[in-house]
């Protein structure tokens, strides 16, 4: 056996070891999970790799993969890489026409495509796409009277490559053989926000780096159970999914259906997944409404219990010690409402919860880590699959982790976050410009700003080309301030200012009126209206303290250096915000100029007529004087 | 489209002079029709024209005060209604029948009962050959759930599922009754366009694969006219018109039952 360089070869390998004795997939069919040894799934792979060897594939071809999370579509990965030929994956919701562009774009001389559905999607498409020789179905649901030669299914595919392994059985392992540590082994096509998707060409060696590096900091054994969800076109599942599967033996499951997913988690217990900050932020929620029409019982317990899981959640990640007492009740805790709830999740097993996407507010957080799961950061990106992650405990909310070791990560003059490492792409396919672009000297431009903690954590701020200048020459990232500043129970909105003209960050805050009212009441503070609840000095404090717990997570030319509290909330009927609660910067800086001025010319209070309008369809104005707030540098 | 239609073959079923009468109102005057296996017939007409009642009498809701309905050559017409589904026949409801406090599975599972042959004793000790025919039948059921695909409301109480979504249970009971001829009354009715799509494919995949006769109730024209081998119109309790889809559009007397009399 010569080195493990490719991933089709590192499959031979684990399927020699694991033979019939070790389970590597299950799907859960007709209500039943059913179970593929490595044998079986070895096979599988090897026949239809034979299959398509039959049907003319060469090393280097490529060919497009439509469908779900499915044991056949990971079957159909391995076969073409075993064959020597790329895997393009595509997205399922994707429309004829994006199928087509990727299709003819690649080069692609077959197609797998699932099922009926996608199946008429390419016949829809089919004059525009000659270079497909066939296409692969592995669902026969609604094909049965399909007459087209064009199509054929995945059994005649494997019949055919079982013939050919009769006739030479060698010829497997000569074409697995041919494969090289540099050859491609599968397209991302990235969703182009702007423009046409770009193909990124992964190497196996890329795959296998990336996995080897995870490995390091949060190995997953044969032993571990994993639910495949992601869609498989994505870079994460490959590596997270098939990559881990394939190297480490790990477990893969894959749901019944894509609407099943929910339910399948909870019956699999993964012990790795990783969700979008979005779907964390989602659970926290349906828990909520969940409770809320729950028995009493449950109702009683819940609200008795969750105050110690936050407790003692604050005292772990405080001090790092939680006195005895504490660890009695959360145990106690733990039986009553923390594990079911974890169960009820599919979070029963968890080691490593990761999320991906937009930075999680703190309440989030400080739920999962009070019912006991502890969420990990993980920062990458399709052309260089992991920057940065969080490893083992430590977990810093406000921080997308750490590089794992073998990858660099440096900051550009403008703010770019720049990755190098052994899991950097190749390029992009046909995209000579693009790839000079983002690739220099083996440094990957990802197009993300942030800039790097003395502790080593990354901070992610925005895409760079929504960062905005300063006189000074620095950049900062409005959206950034306005998020975190919005994570505080007592902010509603906000609006970052700066900008060519201007020497330092100043922001308009909008105070949460049902929150702070509440706290006013609390503190035994008298207040009329939002006016004058706005103006207080104890608001102006409390909001302050906000301020400045953001201001530590920022670089100082970056910091919030003053602040109003607005006299009135941004309203979608006065066009501050859109309906969907956008901020309107041009609308808004235009009728609250007088305070922006204030905010940059030292004016310590500002006298504002507003005018308002009122739902009922009248209008009014209101007086009132703004204070200006400053902070110490 | 692939039919199994024989028209030499001798009908599935035929229904002969049916008169059925609520008190001084005639439900169905002299219907008489044929159902040849394999065929989807849809039976069509203005509300109030008799449809459901025609069905009511093949199933034995009611019971003509004259006339004969034979299925397979067997003459059910006076059969008490709960022998028919062991015949062969099952239907779906206009307006839903089926156990709403209980989960898709088990409203599934409860139509079994009629292939099930252990007694009530074995079956409640769930032993030897009582558990081998439950895993029997969980597999036919499981395979109508895959079928009409509804593996993630397998365990949602059927009281709690969307109104397009019960429609689709009941023809899942329907089937797991493993019928020669399915009744289907305005399975489309209430739904949007998208579900009537879904329904309109799950109706030709189960005469596809499960080569069964269907005899369809449903005012979508558009629809009916796409997925029929044979239309029957009904009017006033009169059969007024049958044939092809095509014969069926341009025949004077159907046009005018649904738009009325033509002016001149």
């Amino acid at each position: 056996m010569d080195t493990l360089d490719t991933i089709p070869k590192w499959l031979q390998h684990t399927a020699q070891r694991y033979g019939t004795k070790h389970i590597a997939m299950r799907k859960k069919h007709l209500g039943i999970w059913r179970s593929f040894t490595w044998a079986e799934s070895f096979q599988r792979v090897k026949h239809l790799a034979l299959g398509l060897m039959s049907l003319g594939l060469e090393r280097g071809d490529k060919v497009c993969i439509i469908g779900d999370n499915d044991p056949e579509y990971f079957w159909a990965q391995l076969a073409i890489q075993a064959a020597g030929g790329v895997a393009v994956g595509i997205f399922t919701d994707s429309a004829p026409n994006e199928i087509q562009y990727i299709v003819h774009h690649s080069d692609s001389v077959m197609v797998f495509a699932k099922d009926q559905e996608q199946c008429d999607k390419l016949l829809q498409i089919r004059s525009q796409i000659p270079a497909v020789r066939g296409v692969i179905y592995w669902e026969e649901k609604g094909l049965w009277n399909y007459q087209d030669p064009w199509l054929s299914s995945f059994a005649e595919v494997v019949a055919l490559g079982r013939d050919l392994d009769q006739g030479e059985p060698t010829r497997f392992d000569q074409r697995l053989a041919q494969g090289r540590a540099d050859d491609l082994a599968i397209f991302c096509y990235t969703s182009g926000t702007t423009g046409l998707p770009k193909g990124a060409m992964i190497s196996h060696q890329n795959l296998i780096n990336g996995t080897l590096l995870y490995n390091e900091v949060d190995r997953r054994r044969d032993t571990d159970e994993y639910l495949s969800f992601l869609p498989p076109a994505w870079i994460t599942e490959n590596v997270l999914g098939l990559s881990v599967h394939i190297i480490n033996g790990m477990i893969v499951n894959f749901p019944e259906e894509p609407e099943t997913v929910q339910e399948n988690l909870r019956e699999i217990a993964p012990c790795a997944l990783l969700f979008s900050s979005r779907l964390w932020e989602s659970l926290v929620s349906m828990v909520q409404a969940r409770i809320a029409d729950t028995s009493w019982l449950n109702r009683l317990l819940y609200r008795l219990f969750m105050p110690v899981g936050y407790r003692v959640a604050d005292l772990r990640f405080g001090q790092g010690r939680v006195p005895l007492w504490w660890r009695f009740l959360y145990w106690l805790g733990d039986l009553a409402i923390f594990a079911p709830l974890r169960d009820k999740l599919g979070l029963i097993r968890v080691q490593s919860a990761y999320s991906a996407g937009a930075a999680l507010s703190p309440d989030v957080v400080r739920f999962f880590r009070a019912i006991g799961v502890n969420i990990k950061n993980l920062f990458g990106s399709t052309e260089a699959i992991i920057h940065t992650l969080h490893v083992g405990s430590d977990i810093k909310f406000e921080t997308v982790g750490v590089p794992p070791p073998g990858m660099q990560i440096r900051i550009a003059e403008d703010g770019e976050i720049l990755v190098k490492g052994p899991t950097v792409f190749q390029g992009y396919y046909k995209n000579p410009e693009a790839t000079a672009k983002a690739l220099e000297d083996g440094w990957f431009h990802t197009g993300d700003a942030g800039y790097l903690r003395e502790d080593g954590h990354l901070i992610y701020l925005d895409r760079v080309k929504d960062l905005l200048e300063l006189a000074t020459g620095d950049k900062f990232s409005p959206q950034y301030i306005e998020g975190r500043l919005k994570f505080s129970p007592y902010v509603k909105d906000a609006m970052a200012i700066g900008g060519h003209e201007r020497a330092y960050v100043t922001a308009i805050i909008n105070i949460d009126f049902a929150n702070v009212g509440h706290w006013a009441e609390k503190q035994r503070l008298a207040y009329t209206t939002f006016v004058d609840l706005s103006q207080r000095p104890e608001v102006y404090d409390l909001i302050r303290q906000d301020v400045q717990q953001v201001n530590q997570t920022l670089p100082p030319p970056a910091r919030v250096r003053r602040f109003v509290l607005l006299h009135k909330e941004f309203d979608p009927d006065e066009g501050d915000l859109t309906r969907t609660r956008k901020l309107r910067r041009g609308v808004l800086e235009e009728r609250y100029r007088a305070l922006v001025e204030a905010m940059y010319n030292g004016q310590s209070e500002v006298c504002v007529s507003a005018p308002v309008k009122y739902r009922d369809g009248r209008t009014g104005t209101i007086e009132t004087a703004v204070r200006v707030c400053s902070l110490e540098e | 489209m692939t039919t199994t239609l024989d028209p030499t073959a001798p009908p599935l079923l035929r229904a002969a002079d049916l008169h059925l009468h609520f008190g001084g109102l005639a439900a169905l005057w002299g219907v008489s029709f044929d159902i040849y296996p394999g065929e989807i017939l849809a039976l069509i007409g203005p509300n109030g024209a008799g449809k459901t009642s025609a069905l009511n009498c093949l199933n034995g809701f009611y019971r003509p005060q004259r006339g004969h309905i034979y299925f397979a050559k067997r003459d059910l017409t006076r059969l008490p209604t709960h022998q028919i589904p062991h015949l062969g026949i099952a239907r779906t409801f206009q307006n839903i029948a089926l156990y709403t406090g209980m989960t898709t599975l088990d409203n599934l599972m409860a139509a079994r009962h009629i292939h099930m042959k252990q007694s009530m004793l074995t079956s409640a000790l769930y032993f030897g050959p009582a558990h081998r025919e439950e895993i029997a039948h969980r597999r036919v059921v499981e395979e109508i759930i895959d079928f009409l695909e509804m593996e993630h409301i397998r365990k949602v109480t059927v009281g709690a599922l969307p109104y397009g979504l019960r429609k689709r249970v009941e023809l899942g009971r329907a089937l797991a009754l493993e019928p020669k001829l399915l009744l289907l009354d305005e399975p489309m009715a209430g739904m949007n366009v998208e579900e009537k799509e879904d329904m309109a494919r799950f109706i030709l995949d189960i005469h596809e694969r499960r080569g069964m006769t269907i005899l369809l109730v449903e005012h979508d024209m558009g629809l009916v006219m796409d997925i029929a081998h044979r239309i029957m119109v009904m009017d006033f309790g009169v059969k007024i018109a049958e044939g092809t889809p095509d014969e069926i559009k341009n025949d004077p007397k159907v046009i005018q039952a649904y738009l009325g009399q033509e002016s001149r």
